[in-house]
């Protein structure tokens, strides 16, 4: 982006939270997708080892990211996904969009679905699939800020 | 939320509305910031206290341990910056990791940006999202530069005490009389001072310092492990007054005009057609033709 260009408020860099919300040292993945992100133009935020869900809220409302990024490859993502999910409903935040990736069996995926944690993609996944996947949940939520300031 | 709503949250030390207010900020047009900072300016005061240095001195660390000990005093909001990769324009926001603990505890907001490639170690807006968090209600705002090289020296005309942190074995004195970075600190800071070196680092840049009859300069050697003489800088950051009024204000005045005009030409500038017969003629002629052609366009 140019210095001093005209330009709308929705149209700057993506950005993103990574965050692991639970009892889980497993941060290799996360690295590569803190790169990949970055090389596709997004301003990665990433929360560091071992924070709460309600840090990584708290995170996300004072950054003011699109989306959230949660992983984890330890088997909490049922507990610690709905955490997060518990705590931003009662914030009453709803334009922050939530995907979220680890060792995730197919079975729970649906559940996930339906808390709102979208993605849920496994090892493995192409990093094309994961961006192009941020990208639109970002640009969702970025239709809704969008209307709000006009 | 309407504009008129987030002014109100802003005000009222709401974090998500300073969080999208910052937002907003940093990537609308002119009209918008304008719309914000009108409703906001002289709204706060607060002391700016700036952190800057190379990448890798413990910046971040040091502002993770001073900023519990300085919320003793008044509220504190943090503002990091970092840079964001040439190539691609993201950027890897790091500085929260090393303060996510104590900013949680103590409810310290903080915000990191990228800087979007904007030169002299602030990014263009550091100006206006400072404005918000004075408006806010901090007594304290902790400016955290993107690791600096000798050059980037914006953060002295916007920070009210610009401490410049360095560790031990980064050059010798040749090194410390140097203009640029070396020139802008009111506090200087050895972090690291278990290392080897420390007490030569320390002695270069008094010596540096006694010669430039800035003998009241105070050089502090620190230990970020044990917070060893950490008491001594947070005495310092108490004890000294707001300055820079007038260069703040003139800075900022320049930066708009600045932006305005480039804005008004900027399409000439992207419209034109750069083929051979344009780039074989100089660019004071075309940039003198341009602006002269803006201008009969407004006298119309």
């Amino acid at each position: 982006m140019e210095n001093g260009r005209n330009r709308k408020y929705t149209e700057a860099p993506i950005k993103i939270l990574l965050a692991k919300p639970a009892i889980d040292g497993h941060d290799r993945g996360i690295f590569v997708l803190a790169r990949a992100f970055r090389d596709a133009g997004m301003d990665v935020i990433y929360a560091g080892l071992l924070p709460t869900p309600e840090e990584v809220v708290d995170t996300a409302i004072n950054e003011d990211v699109d989306v959230i990024a949660l992983s984890l490859l330890n088997g909490a993502h049922l507990t610690a996904f709905k955490n997060v999910m518990d705590i931003l409903n009662k914030k009453d935040v709803h334009d922050i969009a939530v995907v979220g990736g680890g060792i995730i069996p197919d079975d729970d995926k649906p559940i996930l679905e339906k808390m709102g944690v979208t993605g849920n993609f496994g090892p493995g996944t192409p990093l094309k699939i994961i961006i192009k996947h941020v990208r639109e949940r970002a640009m969702e939520v970025r239709k809704i800020k969008e209307d709000e300031y006009k | 939320m309407s504009i008129n709503n987030l002014i109100s949250g802003i005000l009222s030390g709401d974090n998500r509305s300073i969080a999208r207010a910052i937002s907003i900020v940093e990537s609308a047009d002119i009209k918008t910031r304008e719309k914000i900072i009108k409703e906001i300016y002289n709204r706060g005061n607060a002391k700016i206290i700036g952190i800057t240095g190379p990448p890798g001195v413990g910046k971040s660390t040091i502002i993770g341990n001073i900023a519990p000990m300085l919320s003793d005093y008044g509220k504190i909001s943090i503002l990091a910056v970092d840079p964001a990769s040439p190539f691609s324009g993201g950027s890897i926001l790091g500085n929260r990791i090393r303060m996510q603990e104590t900013l949680s505890k103590k409810n310290i907001f903080m915000r990191s940006t990228s800087n979007r490639l904007y030169n002299g170690g602030l990014s263009e807006y550091s100006w206006d999202i400072i404005k918000i968090m004075e408006a806010s209600g901090s007594d304290f705002i902790i400016l955290e530069t993107v690791g600096s090289g000798q050059s980037d020296i914006d953060i002295m005309n916007i920070a009210d005490i610009t401490c410049v942190v360095l560790a031990p074995g980064l050059g010798d004195e040749i090194q410390a009389i140097k203009s640029g970075i070396m020139e802008i600190g009111d506090i200087f800071i050895v972090n690291k001072i278990d290392r080897e070196g420390s007490y030569i680092a320390i002695k270069d840049i008094r010596e540096t310092l006694n010669l430039g009859n800035k003998i009241k300069t105070p050089v502090i050697g620190i230990n970020s492990i044990n917070k060893e003489n950490y008491d001594k800088f947070l005495d310092y950051i108490i004890k000294w007054d707001k300055k820079n009024y007038k260069k703040k204000y003139i800075g900022k005045l320049k930066q708009i005009i600045i932006e305005d005009i480039y804005n008004k030409y900027s399409c000439y500038i992207d419209n034109m057609e750069y083929d051979e017969n344009t780039l074989k003629k100089d660019p004071y002629t075309v940039a003198e033709a341009i602006i002269k052609n803006m201008n009969e366009i407004i006298d119309k």
